[in-house]
């Protein structure tokens, strides 16, 4: 089991452009493909965060499910949106407004963090929590939590039939 | 050299796409890239293309995207437990069979809505 | 003796020799890293034309210097890259160009946590086979995006059925993956490899065996599961408009998919390094991957193809519920003691 001893402050900085920078570029975008792709960014980001936060498990899952599973469906979903549509969504009156906003609550945070991450041991800190290996996964679903494990599957089940029933085409 | 493996897979991403990187840039240099709209127009077997391209879209598998969402998720909690399985007493792991038979009949009744083209 | 930062020339050569002679730049550099992925996935667009060719008893690559054509992959690269990209009118410019450089990154990036030896591994990650798994979930996205960015009607119902068959194949594989990792009890897969020392994984997970090979044939889009790229019926698929530079990029990035997937099933079913000592470990995993790929690859000059809504649906009901009960079988297996003599 390696510790993460990346030089936290570099990546911790990078991730966070990433992600704020995506976020703001899936709200901005003018063509609602580039705001999946960029919202896509975004989720990568935050997956970097996961594997710097020494959950590398759970980095993948964020990756597999909501790049790999969520955008597809958000993709798929935007082309259902005709085009004519998409171009009259262009003719916002205080789009300027709106923009300038979003990009300067994003330049603020991203300032923050640079000043938090670089600040380095000078803040006052927290022991940082023990890293846990991937094994303990296991014991801790079914020996410490197995009636979430058992309620997540009556979850996921509504969740499935829920959306099948409702997509479908009554007739 | 005892590298941390992320640091090794970021240091092999930046090495694949300095190298490959190349091979999309150079043609820009070396290669005509003048847009014509004849030659430019999209390939449909010789024809002039009718329509806007990208209307049509086929809806009879919408149904396994959705599915595909949820049994992703199954799967990602099925291999968090699969690591510790034999190490684990036998009645802890009946919780995950039982989530997998829990599983069964919607899966099912999914599959069974998802095959009957007249819904979608 | 290293000195960082070095300030005579002396020390700076010390330095590269140091960090060039490190098994970590030997790794991500020359094997298996870059250089021998790079001739591996050239090898194997040769290979494969010379195996169809046998299989339809043709010649197959012959003139292209060396015996059998063995220079044509790079005679094809060289015109290929040299060749006049044309972007298709109103295409997405920046997509266009950029996802198929993704592609081949996202092809590239998970031989990072691939062993092919005990010490030839680039990252020894402890969640390897979930990097992979999540690396190979971006696919089917990516290849919407490309056929959505194409703006032609080709591409985009190639497209679309490229996304639905390699989604509906993405869940059978990994969920016959599982019986490896009840056998193995860990995601690392150095880890997964060692523990087939006594007995491949092939023998005690032989039916997970069957569902992971059928379903990366899918993953691939090799026939029999060829129908997003149909010639007679689509051109060419979701590549239909790519050219050029652009359709090498693709071209490599498939190839280093099927170098990839069939190094997979060597990790996980076949035992990856372990063979007789008379050959050194990275030699017995080539074979191996390249026996593997082999049979991935007869199947397209000897099958008919198979139309995408049975191909879609035997995906969804046969293959999924055959890898369920999978699990249930591989836990039978493993509670009923029957392994214990190779240590499971």
């Amino acid at each position: 089991m390696v510790s993460l001893v990346i030089p936290s402050d570099i990546s911790f900085v990078v991730l966070t452009a990433v992600t704020i920078i995506g976020a703001i570029m899936a709200l901005q975008a003018k063509e609602l493909i580039y705001g999946a792709i960029a919202l896509a960014i975004s989720f990568i980001g935050i997956a970097g965060f996961f594997a710097l936060l020494d959950a590398p498990y759970l980095a993948m899952l964020q990756i597999a499910i909501y790049v790999g599973a969520v955008v597809v469906l958000i993709l798929f979903t935007i082309m259902l949106v005709r085009r004519e549509r998409g171009e009259e969504m262009d003719k916002r009156t205080d789009a300027a407004e709106g923009s300038m906003g979003l990009w300067l609550a994003g330049l603020l945070a991203l300032a923050i963090s640079g000043v938090v991450a670089l600040a380095g041991t000078s803040l006052p800190t927290q022991a940082p929590a023990a890293s846990l290996p991937v094994s303990d996964l296991g014991p801790a679903l079914t020996l410490q939590y197995p009636v979430p494990l058992i309620i997540l599957a009556l979850l996921l089940s509504a969740a499935l039939l829920g959306a099948l029933v409702l997509a479908k085409v009554e007739r | 050299m005892a590298l941390n493996p992320w640091l090794a897979i970021i240091i092999w991403a930046i090495i694949i796409i300095v190298l490959t990187g190349p091979m999309l840039t150079l043609p820009m240099f070396w290669s005509r890239m003048k847009p014509d709209p004849f030659r430019d127009m999209p390939f449909e077997s010789g024809q002039v293309p009718q329509g806007e391209a990208r209307h049509r879209l086929v809806m009879q598998y919408y149904p396994y995207l959705l599915m595909f969402v949820v049994f992703d998720v199954v799967g990602m909690f099925l291999f968090a437990w699969g690591i510790s399985f034999t190490r684990l007493p036998l009645n802890a792991s009946a919780f995950v069979i039982l989530f997998i038979v829990l599983l069964g009949a919607p899966l099912g009744y999914a599959l069974k809505l998802a095959l009957n083209k007249e819904n979608w | 003796m290293v000195v960082f930062p070095p300030t005579t020339p002396a020390e700076l050569i010390a330095l590269i020799l140091r960090v060039i002679t490190s098994h970590t730049f030997i790794t991500i550099i020359i094997f298996p890293g870059f250089i021998h992925l790079t001739l591996v996935v050239i090898f194997l667009t040769w290979y494969e034309r010379k195996l169809l060719a046998r299989i339809q008893l043709r010649i197959g690559p012959l003139y292209a210097g060396g015996p059998g054509g063995i220079l044509q992959p790079l005679a094809d690269g060289v015109k290929l890259i040299f060749k006049e990209v044309m972007i298709p009118y109103k295409a997405s410019k920046p997509l266009f160009l950029g996802i198929p450089l993704m592609m081949v990154f996202l092809s590239a990036l998970p031989f990072a946590v691939i062993p092919f030896g005990q010490h030839w591994v680039i990252a020894n990650i402890d969640v390897g086979l979930v990097f992979v798994f999540a690396m190979t979930s971006l696919f089917p996205s990516m290849i919407l995006i490309f056929a959505w960015a194409s703006n032609s009607k080709y591409p985009f119902l190639g497209g679309l059925r490229s996304l639905f068959q390699q989604v509906a194949y993405e869940i059978p594989m990994w969920i016959s993956t599982l019986s490896v990792v009840l056998l193995a009890g860990s995601l690392n897969l150095v880890d997964i490899v060692k523990a087939q020392e006594k007995m491949w994984f092939i023998v005690p997970a032989f039916l997970s065996f069957i569902v992971f090979f059928i379903a990366i044939m899918a993953e691939l889009e090799r026939l029999p599961f060829d129908l997003p790229e149909a010639e007679p019926e689509l051109v060419a698929g979701w590549y239909t408009e790519a050219s050029g530079a652009i359709f090498m990029l693709i071209f490599m990035g498939l190839y280093m998919k099927l170098y990839l997937m069939s190094s997979l099933v060597t990790v996980l079913f076949l035992g990856g390094w372990w063979g007789p000592a008379f050959l050194p470990q990275p030699v017995w995993f080539i074979i191996k991957t390249l026996i593997v790929a082999t049979f991935i690859i007869i199947p397209r000059g000897v099958y008919p193809r198979i139309r995408v809504d049975m191909l879609i649906k035997t995906g969804w009901t046969r293959l999924l519920i055959i890898a369920l009960a999978n699990i249930f079988l591989t836990i039978l297996l493993i509670n009923s003691g029957l392994l214990a003599a190779w240590g499971i």
